[in-house]
């Protein structure tokens, strides 16, 4: 879990936690720790939702470089 | 009308042309139907006139070829007549059956004038032309690549091949922009023709395009609309559903209002009726995302709060069980102190009060004693009113006195007292 999840492993993540809290299969001893980490997921999962680091000069460049 | 020049018989070109003219209009007097394909259609704005090319071939070669005329008349009623029954205008490279009549003029030569075409034979051949596509990638084992290939869980960036002033973009691009919910697309415009003939290659040059910068893009959106729903069986083109059916991310399309599906509709990715309803289907696929991830913090919250609710609660009861019993021991051990305590209270109390008259008792048994020894060796104590008398000054002559000895007792008056 050292990285950054990209969205699609915040999402599965997420769902895997919601699921382990939904069958009671976590403990007050975990709580506080899977709380912690799904708030983590859920934000980056809400910041994908809200953002893309594509920039449309950066890919006319590429396709000016690629030769048309 | 021949004139003879050095004894040869010499006629005009006209005379000659004319008398080709009058043989044909012997020989063809009445209307033909002929079956051909329309090479080029040579249409005249200023004029209004067409001048077809017409050819047959055989085996991809040219074994015939004619020139045709259109006047302006025929060629517009023909035309909507096209337009109403094939949603295609007359154009380039179509199979036509048609009503002719040979002409000949001496001015412009021979050619074939075209009074009627029948649209429903040119139909038959572009509906052969799209089942021929369709059977192509079927045959190659293609028809669904692209419907195969996965959409990312969220499509945000978008190659849109379209035109700008359109306003399909328009509709497509303001419904992702300005949706309420503040997700965020990204697209970029890739112009292309999208009607006619020529959208073919358009659209294909601008595929090879996105190709090349595919890492940036999620989808593909093709978008049409507001250019009326001529001109589309170039979706039906082979090497355009080709591509698009091979094309590395999937591909959807929203082309335009027409009762029948394109090829390129048929197999793309998604396909929907209007640019505004592909955008929305996009949109969905971002909800997908977005409600589970909603519901997830709602459940994460309620549930953990549940939990320590029914810790707190557990924690509570064992407590509280924990202090009643305790209480209960302790008052129970309390009691019993007390009743102790009680008792051994009594207990002393009715200890100390018998030894001491027991005591007393003693005390008055031993005084007796001792009184009685003295009296028995002769010695004898005096009273007074029941009063011993120490002193011969508590009395005067006259008093009457008690003499108590070991024996018996006496009374008697005192005569006199003298001090000792």
């Amino acid at each position: 879990m050292s990285k950054t999840p990209n969205y699609k492993e915040a999402f599965d993540e997420l769902q895997t936690i919601v699921n382990d809290i939904e069958l009671g299969e976590i403990s007050v001893d975990e709580l506080a720790e899977k709380v912690k980490r799904a708030t983590v997921l859920i934000a980056i999962c809400k910041a994908k939702l809200a953002s893309t680091e594509e920039d449309v000069n950066r890919i006319l460049k590429e396709l000016d470089n690629a030769g048309e | 009308m021949s004139e003879k020049i050095a004894n040869k018989t010499v006629y005009t070109l006209l005379e000659v042309a004319k008398s080709i003219q009058k043989t044909l209009a012997d020989r063809y007097t009445s209307e033909f139907w002929v079956k051909a394909e329309m090479n080029k259609l040579n249409f005249y704005h200023h004029s209004g006139h067409a001048y077809p090319e017409l050819v047959e071939k055989q085996d991809g070669k040219i074994i015939a070829q004619f020139k045709a005329n259109l006047w302006r008349d025929d060629y517009q009623q023909i035309n909507a007549n096209f337009l109403r029954t094939l949603g295609e205008p007359l154009k380039d490279g179509i199979k036509i059956l048609f009503l002719a009549r040979i002409t000949f003029e001496p001015q412009y030569g021979l050619s074939l004038r075209i009074i009627d075409i029948d649209p429903s034979f040119t139909l038959g051949d572009l509906e052969r032309e799209k089942q021929e596509t369709i059977q192509r990638l079927h045959t190659e084992g293609i028809y669904h690549s692209n419907k195969q290939t996965p959409l990312p869980l969220l499509p945000q960036r978008i190659a849109i091949i379209s035109v700008e002033t359109s306003k399909g973009y328009a509709d497509f691009t303001k419904v992702l922009d300005t949706n309420p919910w503040n997700y965020h697309f990204f697209h970029v415009l890739f112009p292309s023709l999208l009607q006619g003939d020529r959208a073919v290659e358009s659209i294909r040059h601008q595929l090879r395009r996105i190709k090349k910068v595919i890492s940036h893009f999620d989808v593909v959106a093709i978008i049409r609309g507001g250019g009326g729903d001529v001109g589309l069986s170039c979706y039906n083109n082979y090497e355009l559903a080709r591509d698009i059916v091979l094309f590395p991310i999937p591909v959807i399309t929203g082309i335009g209002h027409a009762t029948n599906e394109t090829v390129a509709e048929m197999i793309a990715h998604a396909n929907a009726i209007t640019p505004t309803k592909i955008a929305e289907f996009l949109l969905l696929k971002f909800h997908e995302f977005a409600v589970p991830v909603q519901k997830a913090e709602e459940k994460i919250k309620s549930k953990a709060e549940r939990i320590i609710e029914d810790e707190k609660y557990r924690l509570q009861s064992v407590m509280k069980l924990f202090r009643s019993v305790t209480a209960n021991v302790l008052a129970e051990n309390r009691g019993q102190v007390r009743s102790m305590t009680r008792m051994l209270q009594q207990q002393s109390a009715f200890m100390i009060r018998n030894e001491k008259s027991l005591i007393n008792s003693i005390e008055k048994n031993i005084a007796n004693l001792i009184a009685q020894s003295v009296l028995k060796r002769g010695f004898s104590i005096t009273f007074k009113n029941g009063k011993p008398v120490k002193n011969s000054q508590e009395l005067k002559e006259g008093d009457t006195i008690q003499t108590q000895l070991a024996e018996g007792a006496i009374t008697s008056v005192v005569q006199s007292t003298k001090p000792s």
